[in-house]
């Protein structure tokens, strides 16, 4: 299976550095998600990777051949850059026969994907009247047109409705159970951990993790106890003594950080507190990317006063 | 990668789009017209030349020429679609020789067949007048009237890949055409006589007495076409996408 292998991949644009130095791997068989603010560099390695861009320096390969190299590409590789690229004029089934034609592939698998996109109803009427979600969709089925083994997509959410995200999720799933290769890039963090089984991200162009998701969450976020009770101060107390520190939120509930349900619940019941409420609370992507920033951002501050 | 299919894919995309096809008919109809006004007009000039008022609908008919090779290559430009493009030819020299044959063949079909009807339509109102061409003269002015256009065609092609925009190339090519052609006229020298549209529209004239010929005079035309579409494959093959 083809893997997509970056090699101190470097772009620069006049004296700004786009992407910098960027080394990582693409598997298959997982959904990887690349993450970072927007200006992080993710579009522009995507345009690399694609050959669209031309690298200062590194290399960018599939399955260790340069993308141009490709014998009817879209066979092996199917992206989605921009929904905007369909032109408004044509139909969504003649922008889809049109990149077919060029690959070689049967206008069967236009109407094979038109129909997998949801879009077979419309797939006669102009792109101009398409909805973003349905040019989303467009764009996701042109990816998917060479039926390819590795999938590379940007901000494919964008626009989309809400059973629009909960399909391209199990799209996403299925693609990857099949072995292929998907990156995905996204700058919202609820929406990655919902779908990505590997994260690599970026910031300013730069590398700051390729980890497996759980492993990036749980090495960044501590994890704690959401806990309710009627006696408070009975609990708090009860803490106390165990060397347990606690928040207090407003609507009633506590905190306890660095603590598992185990102990706590155990404590609890030793000491004859009623408890009301009891549970893990698993740190978000969206902490784990906060504190990975953070930590970037003061490191560059202070490189910067040296 | 073959070029079959990539040719197959380019043609498409002409298809597909219906302005494009409507500049093809604003080709004809406008070309046809004007050369219809052209031959019913005034016939008492001392330099008149039968052919070429006959054929001078094409004079304003290769604006929708050169509209019709600039916006063909200029969807390419507007909102990624060369990205996609290129994503699935990422043989960037055999992508624009698709495009250009892509664009020239239609030129060229529609091109033959309105040179024709412009000079029939021309013949018609001139009468008598036209009576003294020859069978070679006309032939010989209406394929060379279609090639024309097919090169003007391609000429604005490669104009519009240098420069990115169907906007950039029309305001660079139809004045031109227009000021040179129109206003500076039969007054200018001999350099006026090799620019694109002057030199290769002498093969609609009768009667010849610079240094160019019409064969030589539309070999010209195809010089400026070739450089337009090296400078775009050029600078398609340079650029980032």
């Amino acid at each position: 299976m083809t893997s997509i292998d970056v090699q101190n991949l470097t772009k620069e644009y006049g004296t700004r550095r786009a992407v910098d130095d960027l080394t990582f791997r693409v598997l298959p068989g997982r959904v990887t998600g690349f993450l970072g603010p927007n200006g992080a560099g993710k579009s522009t390695t995507m345009r690399l990777v694609l050959g669209l861009d031309h690298p200062t320096s590194g290399s960018a390969t599939l399955g260790g051949r340069a993308y141009a190299t490709l014998q009817d590409p879209l066979r092996r590789v199917g992206a989605l850059l921009d929904a905007q690229a369909a032109h408004g004029s044509r139909t969504g089934r003649d922008h889809l026969r049109v990149l077919a034609a060029s690959n070689r592939l049967p206008d069967r698998r236009v109407d094979e994907v038109l129909e997998e996109t949801g879009l077979g109803p419309v797939a006669r009427r102009r792109v101009r009247t398409y909805s973003l979600g349905m040019r989303q969709r467009l764009g996701i089925a042109a990816a998917l047109l060479g039926d390819p083994e590795v999938v590379v997509l940007d901000e494919p959410s964008n626009g989309l409705d809400p059973e629009g995200i909960v399909w391209i999720r199990s799209l996403l799933r299925r693609l990857a159970d099949e072995g292929r290769t998907v990156l995905v890039s996204s700058h919202l963090m609820n929406e990655t951990a919902s779908f990505a089984d590997h994260l690599v991200v970026l910031g300013r162009g730069r590398l700051l993790a390729d980890t497996p998701m759980r492993e990036f969450i749980h090495a960044r976020v501590r994890p704690a106890v959401r806990v309710r009770t009627s006696d408070p101060a009975a609990l708090e107390s009860a803490l106390a003594r165990h060397g347990h520190d606690v928040v207090e939120h407003p609507d009633g509930h506590w905190t306890v950080p660095d603590a598992r349900v185990d102990d706590i619940g155990r404590l609890a019941s030793a000491a004859g507190v009623p408890i009301l409420e009891l549970a893990a609370e698993e740190g978000t992507l969206e902490q784990a990317y906060l504190d990975l920033t953070a930590a970037e951002t003061e490191f560059t501050a202070r490189h910067q006063e040296v | 990668m073959q070029f079959a299919p990539v040719l197959r894919s380019e043609w498409l995309k002409i298809a597909t789009l219906r302005s494009l096809l409507g500049t093809l008919l604003a080709l004809f109809a406008a070309t046809t017209a004007f050369s219809a006004i052209a031959g019913a007009s005034d016939t008492s000039d001392p330099g008149f030349d039968p052919l070429s008022t006959a054929l001078s609908g094409v004079m304003p008919g290769q604006i929708a020429a050169i509209s019709f090779g600039a916006m063909a290559v200029s969807s390419e430009f507007q909102g990624g679609a060369l990205r996609v493009s290129l994503a699935a030819v990422p043989q960037r020299g055999r992508w624009f020789a698709a495009k250009a044959t892509a664009i020239a063949v239609p030129a060229l079909a529609v091109g033959l067949p309105t040179s024709l009807a412009a000079l029939l339509a021309g013949r018609a109102g001139l009468g008598s007048a036209a009576d003294g061409l020859t069978g070679g003269e006309q032939v010989r002015a209406v394929v060379g009237c279609g090639v024309y256009l097919a090169l003007v065609a391609l000429l604005a092609a490669g104009l519009a890949t240098l420069l990115r925009s169907g906007v950039a190339t029309l305001s660079l090519l139809i004045p031109f055409i227009i000021v040179v052609s129109f206003v500076i006229g039969d007054a200018a020298g001999p350099v006026v006589d090799f620019l694109p549209d002057r030199a290769g529209l002498l093969v609609i004239h009768q009667n010849h007495e610079g240094t160019l010929g019409p064969w030589s005079g539309l070999a010209v035309t195809a010089l400026w076409t070739a450089a337009a579409l090296l400078a775009g494959a050029w600078s398609l093959r340079r650029r980032d996408a």
